[in-house]
């Protein structure tokens, strides 16, 4: 487990591709099990810069720590510690339920791979359909799955890329309590979302990500729902909802 | 804008490379030998040597242009990458043709599919392909690392190549290499010379077209570099504008 | 660092993870291997056409008709074991893994040249049934098995990236078919040496399967080193 803080810590991030700059100095720090939501206008970067923490992207300048490591140098070391649900399922449909997550707990080489995958499947509800290829689930039940994949090798930082699109409520709420599980274990949590208000109910500190740049940053606790939707459209321009 | 007009380095480049070509077409003409069996055509040998000399440069030129990329993704080696393995297609096809050319009077036939000629065709094929993934690939900085690593893939290939052509039996002589093939090529009886002033004459006009076609790759490269800077920084220029024009109408 | 422990090194675990996965997906849909022995099928009935079911024409030029069955076909199965990791953008969950990208590179390695071997027993099989040729003897197998892994090794590092580009499987054979042909071109010289009733001398084979072997191993590290730079952005 990594125990250094910030767990996440970022200095003066770039991103740029080609010659457009999508991240234009980017400052951020995450505390250990703290819940961050990310919220922005579309193209503003909140992609681009949750997966430079996922060591999917490299940097173009500044500093990037995760836990105390800095990447991309350190990166194969940082991968172990970090689980991303993006809006790409990232699981193979022809596998089975079982199957997916056996081959990741291959990959992070787990010990007690069939409990954990057991269990795993036990959390997320799906152990009555382990033999089910995933092609046949539906959305809501290859997101758990997603989540199952992503929290296998009990991540500490939990990064996840707008997790409630294309699902329904119960699917949803369903999620909440996953969220807020992963959030009692001790997880860092990482979310970009488009819904304001759900984001702010769920995390501790919201941000707000315009233009390649964080431009507001507050506990959640110090401000209610309609004051952010103001503060989102003051920033950006545009109406969150 | 001092790109804008031609380097002084460069302009110095191009002439010396201008004389230096004069001086080895002269020298092909006026002092390299008469070869026996083959005659005048003989004299194709200049050039099509040092345009395959040429072109195995090129390409390993594009090769360490390539690892040099990857090592430190810089948009100058990817420049020198484009450049260098255009420049060895045209030597490599310049090479091929003066080929055949003296195949016809050499073999009978211009074109034999035995393995070296095969396989020569096949490393112009590869080279060429190398436009093709460059151009199906939008990201500029991508598109410079694939490209990167398909010179690198495609050098393998290079590899077998010039092994094959060592150790498989082929109707085309080796030239470059040791001297034992050379003195078998020589003895298959492409290069009939007498003995002494002759050859020597041989082997200097030889030298000298290979060391102005190595001049004329440089300059080449000098100048395909120059081009593909104002390229990128027309490209630049465009960005900006746009970037002003929408930023003045918001 | 890379160990070459096969039991218990977590480079070798990562690559025999990827190969498992592979074959797993492979015993669901049987979509590869079906899908290349198809196309191998019509293809040679399509020679066999071309021929004018000439067999003695059709004999002469069996072993080209062989490898170009096998490399056409090789196509099929790179693109579809690497569009399985694009279908759900599956490669990132991979990439995320704490794992070498060697390890991704060797382990689609071994899946796809496991395919394209099996394809090529059933090639044999209808070869010698068709044209008569002695293409069971074990040195032909060595050859074709040698072939198999370096024409893999290059297809897997550029189908890796013609995946990503905008003509995609177009791209491929472009691409690849020039890359490989340095490779087969002396494996058809080596396996068209056995085709006789006599045993060559080794030595008329030697040189060949030489060039085959250093195309392998050449071809094999360079994919191993490069690909992280063809999986990451």
């Amino acid at each position: 487990m990594l125990t250094i803080a910030p767990m996440i810590q970022i200095n003066g991030l770039v991103k740029n591709y080609g010659l457009n700059p999508v991240l234009r100095g980017v400052n951020l720090y995450v505390r250990q099990g703290e819940f961050i939501t990310l919220v922005g206008p579309n193209g503003t970067g909140k992609s681009t810069l949750l997966r430079i923490v996922a060591t999917l992207l490299t940097k173009t300048a500044g500093e990037v720590k995760i836990g105390g490591w800095p990447l991309p140098e350190h990166a194969e070391k940082v991968r172990r510690y970090i689980g991303l649900v993006s809006h790409q399922p990232l699981l193979y449909g022809d596998l089975t339920a079982a199957e997916n997550l056996r081959f990741f707990a291959r990959l992070y080489r787990l010990d007690n791979r069939e409990e954990r995958v057991m269990a795993a499947l036990k959390t997320v509800g799906l152990l009555a359909r382990q033999r089910d290829p995933v092609s046949t689930f539906s959305r809501g039940m290859v997101q758990r799955l997603t989540i199952a994949r992503a929290t296998l090798h009990e991540p500490d930082v939990l990064l996840l890329d707008e997790p409630y699109t294309g699902l329904d409520q119960d699917a949803a709420r369903l999620l909440d309590d996953l969220l807020r599980k992963e959030q009692e274990n001790g997880r860092t949590i990482f979310m970009i979302t488009h819904d304001l208000v759900h984001g702010l109910n769920l995390c501790d500190r919201a941000l707000i990500l315009n233009r390649g740049k964080i431009v507001a940053d507050l506990p959640s606790s110090q401000i209610a729902p309609h004051d952010f939707l103001d503060l989102y459209a003051e920033h950006t321009g545009r109406h969150g909802g | 804008m001092e790109l804008t007009r031609l380097n002084r380095n460069i302009r110095i480049l191009n002439w010396v490379t201008a004389v230096a070509l004069v001086i080895a077409l002269g020298m092909i003409f006026f002092y390299a030998p008469v070869e026996r069996t083959m005659g005048n055509v003989q004299r194709i040998f200049y050039f099509h040597v040092a345009s395959a000399w040429v072109g195995a440069v090129a390409f390993f030129v594009a090769l360490a242009a390539g690892l040099l990329y990857l090592r430190k993704p810089d948009r100058k080696w990817d420049t020198v990458a484009v450049a260098s393995v255009e420049i060895g297609l045209v030597f490599l096809t310049m090479a091929t043709v003066a080929g055949s050319v003296w195949g016809k009077p050499a073999w009978n036939t211009w074109w034999e599919w035995s393995p070296r000629l095969t396989l020569i065709t096949i490393a112009w094929l590869t080279y060429a392909a190398y436009f093709m993934l460059r151009g199906a690939i939008e990201d500029e900085e991508k598109r410079a690392r694939f490209a990167a690593v398909y010179v690198i893939v495609a050098f393998v290939t290079i590899i077998s190549t010039y092994i094959s052509i060592r150790i498989l039996r082929d109707i085309h002589p080796v030239i470059f290499g040791g001297t034992l093939e050379s003195a078998q090529g020589a003895e298959q009886g492409l290069q009939e010379f007498a003995p002494g002033l002759e050859s020597t004459r041989m082997v200097i006009t030889l030298n000298a077209s290979v060391a102005a076609f190595s001049l004329l790759y440089v300059a080449w490269l000098a100048n395909r570099i120059r081009l593909q800077r104002l390229i990128d920084q027309t490209n630049a220029l465009k960005i900006r504008l746009v970037a002003r024009l929408q930023g003045g109408n918001a | 660092m890379t160990s070459f422990n096969l039991n218990n090194s977590p480079f070798w675990a990562a690559v025999w993870a990827i190969v498992w996965k592979d074959l797993q997906i492979e015993k669901q849909t049987r979509q590869t291997i079906s899908v290349m022995s198809m196309f191998s099928l019509a293809t040679v009935i399509m020679f066999n056409f071309a021929l004018e079911a000439n067999l003695a024409a059709a004999r002469q030029v069996a072993t080209g008709l062989l490898w170009s069955t096998i490399l056409l076909a090789g196509t099929l199965g790179l693109n579809r074991s690497l569009a399985i990791e694009r279908e759900n953008q599956t490669m990132e969950a991979v990439l995320m893994a704490p794992i070498q990208r060697g390890a991704i590179y060797l382990g689609k390695v071994i899946g796809i040249t496991l395919f394209t071997l099996i394809l090529e027993l059933i090639l044999i099989f209808v070869f010698i049934i068709f044209f008569d040729k002695p293409l069971w003897r074990p040195p032909v197998l060595l050859v074709l098995f040698l072939g198999t892994v370096g024409y893999i090794a290059a297809g897997v590092i550029v189908t890796s990236m013609t995946i990503q580009t905008r003509t995609r499987e177009v791209l491929l054979p472009v691409l690849l078919l020039p890359l490989s042909l340095p490779l087969v071109l002396p494996a058809a010289m080596a396996v068209a040496a056995y085709m006789f009733p006599q045993t060559p001398p080794f030595a008329e084979v030697q040189s060949p399967i030489s060039i085959v072997i250093i195309y392998d191993l050449l071809m094999l590290s360079a994919g191993f080193l490069t690909y992280h730079y063809v999986v990451e952005s």
